[in-house]
């Protein structure tokens, strides 16, 4: 399989109140396309920090980072929100929709920055929120739905771009236990429609639904296995 | 993203606070209504004034006797030096005065029946009506032949009419003019006032005034029209000229006589009206500003707010200028909308409280708009740039 994602000692220093902080470092890796990645550890140990720097949020202080054969830290800033727009699809633990409009029009967002004409829009909008099962809450707004459902639309808005990447923060860290394994199974689901997934979680539980699993611990990959299937 | 898309979201994003819009939408039209009305109210009066400067007839320069000089000394008294010949001279020496009209006046008191109203008697030829755009509301001015023939007939000003008739018509009936027979021939249309009441007068033949009723040969005024008001200086120095030589002035020895613009009252009225306008927008202007200021702090304050957003939408790929432009488009439509109100407002109010529509504004409602536009874009740009150069990571997570 392809290469996705490459990380080259890879390290993140923050400066806070003259203080230096090593989030990261030597951080080696590679994500093939189709991988379902899950990221474990306790909080501090750096997954956030990584989260953010696959999701081209962030840049790395220093090392190589390849996101689909582009060097990410020779990106601008727009070059940044373009793949971003393009090439990953965010779903967040606080679900992070906008609160006043509707599933639809959450969904539609990110096509709205790539350009796209809006019956082309509403019309993959629909089609996304239909694949996550919400097709009949089409013109609810987050706040008159559940939880799982809010998610719902969040993986829908995700999903719209076609992405090369999924990006999960800890997507059922909101959600009673019984919602999250719906969630798990949609995300599960969508991996096994050919796209390629990273979660962060620190569940060991939600963390098993994935078929390789990374271990950070104070900033460092503890481990990297692949799951016994 | 069109522009269309932003106009909708930012009318979206107006609706979620409407209280806090719609007061500083107040603030706005309260600034641009004010704008407005001043403006109207400045182009109304400089038209009055306009149309009054037309009315008292234009290019009119008003020649009266001053003091005049014996053997070196300034006499005291205002002495008659002016003569029919002058006015005469006048017009056959400038290439600039195309005619001259002479006049006597004397206070006198005129009657009919039994009302008697002290008033200006004034003794003048058939031009003066020509010179002075003077129209008639009835009957007509007298004519060369009733000049020379020392008539007695008169034309009323408006005011003397009102004083003895009030209503009905006054032609043909009879006055007494220092207590002389009278026959009413023409009623002049008012003027209104400047510095003195042009209306406030009756008109007879200059011959019939100086030799029936005052006795005198000699004029109290000569009024000369120029070709043009830009003729002003040229006039001035061949009126100056023709009287210091008929007059026999020696250089050291200053003018016996005065020379003024009729439309000089007015024209003093204009500019100070002008400037005082000027200064009241200044004001209205400043009150635009604290409008202006008003849409920067809800657009900073609606920044702060939605900080979780602008972290959202640059997530999933949104670039700095969209969300650039997405706030000021916001702000922009702020300053519009208050312009709107305001100039609505504004139009309505001048229609109850003026009673006139006003055609002339249209300019000014445009230019309005694009000022409370303009204002709206410059307020929201500071909150803008701060809401697009947020770090993205911290705004996502700003609770």
């Amino acid at each position: 399989m392809e290469t996705l994602i490459e990380m080259q000692d890879i390290a993140k220093t923050y400066t806070t109140g003259g203080v230096e902080v090593k989030a990261l470092s030597h951080i080696n890796l590679q994500i093939k396309k189709n991988e379902y990645v899950a990221i474990m550890g306790r909080s501090g140990s750096g997954k956030s920090t990584l989260m953010n720097i696959f999701g081209c949020l962030d840049t790395p202080t220093t090392g190589r980072y390849l996101f689909g054969g582009k060097d990410i830290q020779k990106l601008n800033d727009n070059q940044l929100s373009e793949i971003r727009n393009q090439k990953i699809g965010f779903v967040f633990q606080s679900f992070n929709l906008l609160p006043r409009v509707s599933a639809l029009k959450n969904t539609e967002l990110p096509l709205v920055y790539t350009g796209i004409s809006p019956s082309e829009r509403l019309k993959r909008a629909t089609e996304a929120l239909k694949h996550v099962g919400l097709g009949n809450r089409l013109h609810h707004k987050p706040s008159e739905l559940s939880g799982g459902q809010r998610q719902r639309i969040a993986i829908a808005r995700a999903l719209v771009t076609q992405p090369a990447l999924i990006l999960a923060d800890e997507p059922t860290g909101n959600l009673d236990s019984k919602t999250g394994e719906e969630i798990m199974a949609l995300i599960q689901e969508l991996h096994q429609q050919g796209n390629t997934v990273i979660m962060v979680t620190h569940e060991r539980y939600i963390a098993e639904h994935a078929a390789r699993l990374i271990r950070l611990k104070d900033g460092q990959i503890e481990s990297d296995e692949q799951a016994i299937v | 993203m069109n522009l269309f898309e932003n106009m909708t979201l930012a009318f979206q994003n107006l609706k979620a606070n409407p209280l806090r819009s719609s007061l500083i939408l107040i603030g706005m039209a309260v600034g641009i209504g004010a704008v407005l009305h001043v403006v109207v109210l400045g182009e109304m009066t400089q038209k009055n004034i306009k149309e009054r400067l037309e009315k008292l007839g234009s290019n009119v320069l008003s020649i009266s006797p001053g003091f005049s000089w014996r053997h070196g000394q300034r006499s005291s008294t205002k002495t008659v030096n002016l003569t029919w010949d002058e006015a005469n001279d006048l017009m056959t020496q400038s290439n600039v005065i195309t005619g001259t009209v002479p006049l006597y006046s004397g206070g006198g008191d005129v009657a009919f029946l039994d009302k008697t109203w002290s008033t200006q008697v004034t003794g003048t030829t058939p031009n003066y009506k020509v010179i002075n755009n003077d129209h008639l509301i009835e009957g007509r001015f007298f004519n060369q032949g009733e000049l020379d023939q020392r008539a007695r007939v008169c034309v009323l000003g408006a005011t003397v009419y009102e004083k003895l008739f009030k209503n009905g018509s006054p032609i043909g009936k009879t006055i007494m003019i220092k207590s002389k027979p009278f026959q009413v021939i023409g009623l002049l249309e008012a003027k209104g006032e400047s510095w003195s009441n042009p209306d406030d007068q009756v008109f007879i033949p200059l011959t019939t005034a100086q030799g029936r009723i005052f006795g005198v040969d000699h004029l109290s005024g000569i009024l000369a029209q120029m070709r043009t008001a830009q003729d002003y200086n040229e006039a001035l120095f061949d009126i100056e000229s023709t009287l210091r030589r008929n007059h026999r002035l020696t250089d050291e020895l200053a003018n016996d006589f005065r020379v003024r613009r009729q439309d000089f009252f007015l024209a003093t009225i204009q500019e100070t009206n002008k400037e005082l306008a000027q200064f009241i927008i200044v004001i209205a202007l400043v009150s635009l500003v604290v409008g202006g200021i008003g849409i920067a702090n809800v657009m900073l304050i609606s920044v702060t707010e939605r900080i979780r957003e602008i972290g959202i939408r640059r997530a999933i790929g949104a670039k700095k200028i969209h969300i650039l432009i997405q706030f000021i488009t916001e702000s922009m439509i702020l300053g519009f909308l208050g312009g709107l109100f305001g100039i609505t407002g504004g139009l309505i109010f001048n229609h109850f409280y003026i009673g006139e529509d006003l055609s002339l504004p249209l300019q000014w409602i445009s230019y309005s708009f694009l000022i409370c536009a303009g204002i709206g874009i410059v307020a929201g740009i500071y909150p803008a740039f701060k809401a697009a150069n947020r770090n993205v990571i911290e705004s996502l997570r700003y609770e």
